[in-house]
């Protein structure tokens, strides 16, 4: 799909630009993970941020290439229930769409307004995700958007190498949509049956030879010489439920220990990402 | 709209379903056994005009079409990486080369576009988005794929895989288009390269000496039954539960049923160049060595199923009028609400449960299940 | 084993009527009509040519049975009129068809019936149909015809009785007698000028569907697919200790295939019309299904098996080829390695049932 209606640069062939700086390391080299394999990054989560929108969030997850530097900054607006458009026909539940847009300066390579199809892939997930957790026959005959914006993707822009390719961003942008959804969800008093917030975990292999694959919770790409597999996990903590799981990688077949234990893991990124959001919702109603 | 299709059930049809396909064993609508798939009839290289191509259609009359093209494009250089200089060495140098051949090979994600074309749906449908990005997740998953389209260090192969539903499909049609991009890739070939080192490429001109994009081993040919441990490209099952049963290829009709829905990815591969993670294990002499590729949880249709109304709380059941309804009747109807009643059906809540999403996983990639048939019925196609 | 891949067949096997081998398709499907077609009274025909073997094995139309296309001269004679599916060519008295089908005279009538067409409804077919829209008065039923069908409020059997008028609380709670997705068997009561149905299930045997399995089949008109025939519904002893099950065809092409269940006016004697009319009412509308022993599960299952197995191999669909399809399943079953719990009959073992029915 093209945008048609407006004039874009063109498209790919170019490659963005590397900007020399003082304290600029060794280009080919990562860096090297600085937290604990178990920590997932701080995150700053606030309701009610958007007096429009019915129900709002926004979340910020700091970048550990940078210290004190933001990576992820995520906002979400909930439009509703409202009633169904005449047209529409009846629906014994809430109908839910969502929306999920990189803001054209969001990565290094610039996006285009329309969306693209990575972008209605999270937005499948992240419906995924969401319609397990909404009690949806609560809301008959209405309708509810959940529009986010990815204000800036969590990359980091003083690698030049582009880290295979951007799956493994992807992921981390959906754990965090899917945890700024859940936020916004509650702020716009939608029945759930329980907060759902999204981990992601990987098998890494860090630089140096014959160094064992360990797994990590809530991996930033550029930290890691090269990431064998990674999961995403969308958890309803006190149900003890998946509502959405994303895998990808290369595995043995014959070890499903290594994938179990990547989930457990996924899912316990999830329980920490869960508590700061529990955390924030109690915080709004003080 | 959601990942899968919204289908028109009544709430009793859909009890019966959800009872009988709960049963041990279930019954499926169209008595197949759990792990039965539907019958389907394939061939390959069908279109003269293409690398590689397929087609499988059911006895529904589903029908799915796969061209592969491939286009030599030139590779991006980014800083960082080694600059190329066509000058650079002597007839010493290539010598040195070749031996580093296998490193020096680069994949990028880029190299391969996908794209799935559906009848009656739009083109910017996020549901044709979300199958054709399964479907190449599972290709790059390893990032070995990528490589094979290699050609020097200033040139790559482009492939374009385009797979073309001929009908609107009657059940979600993911398993029968990964089947068919399978047996296109299987069958797919590229020219013969005759050119050497990062000149431009320059490659030969019979179709006949045109090497396989997947090379096969002979004894693929002879015999199906026999082991081969050559690379396959990926296959992407489809897997749904209901209560304990793990039933595979569901139809349109189970599949609104269904608890959880899984899109599981799997390949098999010769292990020499992948990295061993699981070195503590005594590798498998026999049989084929298979990897887990992508896991997605696919939205069942169930959770937008329309709700039964339980007898205790109809208000057209029995003679009493809706006036009439009593307090005693609005509490049998409170009841009916939160508990489940049998026979009648309620839309699931919630997600699935950690241990049913591990069985599932579990059940695809046994050894000597599911998977290693489905690929042994696949080699048994003839590539022509 | 879990997956049979089959490589693509030749197509049909040509099965030639006029005992002609030599000449081909090519020749037969040509329209020089020189192949010494039967020339019924007035009307020039051709043999049919043999690509369309399905339709020998349908009994729709008598022996003679002739296929005609679009555009093609039927008559010049002007005895004859113009019916369903043909045209007149302006300033000829030429009847030309309109569609292709196989011709049918109904004295001086002359029709095209097309070979695959949509169901059309006619006053008094016994229908299944799926409620796809909730109106204020009325509800939209598919029933596979090119028009949604409407069945008026006013037209089903209220709860409480049969003398009981029709009130504004019914037109308030609608949804809860017949709501989307809900499926019914009713019956055509009246047709409008455009093709579109009026229903109504002001009958006992009408109603609200449920303890089943539902399959679609094509309809109508040519090939396999459900026949209108004497008996659309009817209940049949299952084998396997399965109880009875009730059979729905209905002439659109939707089946419905269900556990029997009494109505209890049968034990009760019978209590007075007006009596029996309530009692049945109570689980007219119900949406929650009976318990269900596992066997008829199984059975039912088959029997929808056979029915799918009928119409893709082209074979009709109505109470002898389903009864009869039925017991060979049985059989087929019982000789398998699997014994009766195998029910399977897609793939090649419908092609066997298919042949076992038409072969006898």
């Amino acid at each position: 799909m093209t945008d048609r209606r407006r004039i874009n640069g063109p498209a790919g062939a170019t490659v963005p630009p590397i900007f020399d700086d003082a304290g600029l390391q060794d280009l080919t080299s990562s860096k090297g993970r600085s937290r604990a394999p178990n920590a997932i990054r701080k995150m700053y989560l606030k309701t009610g941020v958007t007096p429009s929108a019915s129900g709002s969030a926004y979340l910020e997850i700091e970048t550990s290439a940078t210290p004190g530097v933001s990576g992820l900054k995520l906002s979400c607006s909930v439009h509703g229930p409202r009633s169904l458009p005449r047209s529409a026909p009846f629906s014994p539940h809430i109908v839910l769409s969502t929306h999920v847009k990189y803001a054209p300066f969001a990565t290094k390579q610039r996006r285009g307004y329309l969306r693209d199809p990575s972008e209605r892939d999270l937005g499948i997930h992240l419906e995924a995700a969401l319609r397990g957790a909404i009690i949806a026959d609560r809301w008959p005959k209405s309708g509810v958007d959940i529009i986010i914006s990815i204000v800036e993707g969590d990359q980091d822009r003083e690698a030049s190498r582009l880290q295979g390719d951007e799956v493994w961003d992807m992921m981390n942008a959906l754990s965090g949509c899917i945890t700024v959804a859940a936020a916004a969800l509650a702020d716009a008093g939608i029945d759930c049956v329980d907060t759902v917030a999204g981990g992601v975990a990987a098998l890494v292999q860090n630089a140096g030879e014959d160094s064992t694959p360990t797994i990590v919770v809530d991996p930033i790409p550029s930290e890691h010489e090269r990431i064998l597999a990674a999961c995403c996990v969308a958890y309803l903590p006190t149900r003890d439920e998946v509502t959405n799981l994303w895998f990808r990688g290369d595995l043995p077949a014959s070890d499903l220990d290594l994938y179990t234990s990547l989930v457990e893991k996924g899912i316990q990124a999830s329980k920490n990402a869960n508590r700061v959001l529990v955390g924030c919702l109690s915080e709004t109603v003080e | 709209m959601a990942s899968s299709q919204h289908v028109l059930l009544s709430p009793a049809e859909l009890a019966y379903l959800h009872a009988s396909l709960s049963l041990t064993p279930p019954i499926r609508p169209d008595g197949r056994s759990p792990t039965q798939f539907r019958p389907l009839v394939a061939e390959t290289g069908i279109l003269p005009g293409t690398n590689g191509s397929a087609r499988i259609c059911f006895a529904d009359g589903t029908e799915a079409i796969v061209g592969v093209k491939a286009e030599v494009e030139r590779t991006a250089q980014r800083p960082g990486e080694e600059t190329v200089f066509l000058e650079e060495g002597g007839a010493g140098d290539d010598e040195e080369e070749e031996g580093e051949a296998v490193d020096k090979r680069k994949g990028d994600a880029s190299w391969v576009e996908m794209t799935v074309e559906i009848p009656g749906l739009r083109d910017d449908d996020s549901g044709t988005a979300f199958l054709s990005a399964m479907l190449s997740e599972a290709l790059l998953a390893d990032g070995e794929f990528a490589k094979r389209l290699w050609i020097n260090r200033r040139f790559h192969w482009k492939l374009y895989l385009d797979i073309i539903l001929i009908s609107p499909p009657l059940s979600y049609p993911l398993p029968l288009l990964s089947l068919t991009t399978h047996l296109a890739l299987l069958s797919t070939r590229l020219p013969r390269l005759k050119s050497e080192g990062d000149e431009d490429p320059f490659f030969d001109d019979d179709w006949a000496a045109a090497p396989y994009l997947y090379p096969r081993t002979p004894t693929s040919v002879a015999k199906p039954t026999a082991t081969t441990t050559t690379t396959r490209p990926p296959i992407t099952l489809l897997v749904m539960a209901v209560g304990n049963n793990i039933i595979f290829d569901p139809s349109k009709e189970e599949l609104a049923v269904a608890d959880v829905a899984l899109a599981v990815s799997v390949t098999s591969t010769a292990s020499s160049h992948h990295i061993d993670t699981d070195t503590g294990h005594p590798a498998a002499e026999a049989g084929r060595n298979l990897r887990l590729l992508s896991i997605r949880t696919i939205d069942p249709p169930s959770r937008l199923t329309p709700p039964a109304v339980a007898n205790a709380a109809n208000a057209a059941y029995g003679a009493s009028n809706g006036a009439a309804l009593g307090t005693q009747k609005m509490l049998e109807a409170r009841t009916a609400e939160t508990e489940a009643v049998e026979g009648v059906w309620r839309a699931p809540r919630g997600g699935a449960k950690r241990m049913v999403l591990g069985a599932l996983v579990q059940k695809v990639l046994e050894r000597g299940g599911v998977v290693d048939e489905v690929l042994d019925a696949l080699e048994g196609v003839d590539l022509g | 084993m879990p997956i049979t891949i089959l490589p693509p067949k030749p197509s049909r096997p040509i099965n030639n009527n006029n005992n002609n081998p030599s000449e081909d398709d090519a020749l037969s499907d040509s329209d020089s009509g020189v192949d010494g077609g039967d020339a019924d009274g007035d009307i020039p025909m051709h043999h049919p040519p043999s690509k369309r073997t399905r339709l020998t094995t349908t009994t729709t139309t008598d022996a003679t049975t002739s296929i005609v296309t679009p555009g093609e001269q039927i008559t010049s004679d002007p005895q004859w009129m113009r019916g369903h599916g043909t045209y007149i060519t302006p300033s000829t008295t030429a009847i030309t068809s309109s569609v292709a089908g196989t011709i049918t005279r109904t004295n001086k009538l002359l029709s095209v019936r097309p070979l695959r067409a949509r169901y059309t409804p006619e006053v008094g077919d016994l229908v299944v149909g799926r409620i796809v829209e909730v109106q204020a008065k009325r509800w939209r039923v598919d029933v596979g015809s090119t028009q949604l069908a409407a069945l008026p409020l006013s037209a089903i059997n209220l709860p409480g009785g049969i003398l009981r008028k029709r009130t504004e609380t019914d037109e308030l709670q609608i949804r809860t007698f017949f709501a989307e997705g809900d499926l019914l068997v009713a019956e055509v009561q009246q047709l409008f000028g455009d093709g579109g149905a009026v229903l109504h299930t002001r009958s006992l045997k009408y109603g609200k569907l449920r303890n089943g399995v539902f399959v679609a089949v094509s309809g109508v008109g040519g090939g396999g697919g459900v026949v209108r025939s004497r008996r659309q519904v009817w209940t049949m002893d299952a084998a396997n200790g399965a109880g009875q099950i009730d059979v729905v065809l209905g002439v659109n092409g939707y089946v419905w295939i269900s556990r029997h269940v009494e109505t209890p006016d049968a034990e009760e004697g019978k209590a007075g019309i007006t009596n029996m009319e309530e009692s049945v009412s109570t689980t007219m509308y119900s949406s929650q299904n009976d318990r269900i022993e596992v066997e008829t599960m199984r059975e039912i299952a088959r029997l929808r098996g056979v029915v799918t197995a009928l119409v893709e191999n082209g074979l009709r669909v109505d109470e002898d080829m389903v009864v009869r399809g039925y017991h060979e399943a049985v059989e087929m079953a019982m000789v398998s390695a699997e014994g009766s719990d195998d029910i399977y009959l897609g793939g090649e073992k419908g092609q066997q049932l298919a042949a076992a029915l038409t072969g006898a």
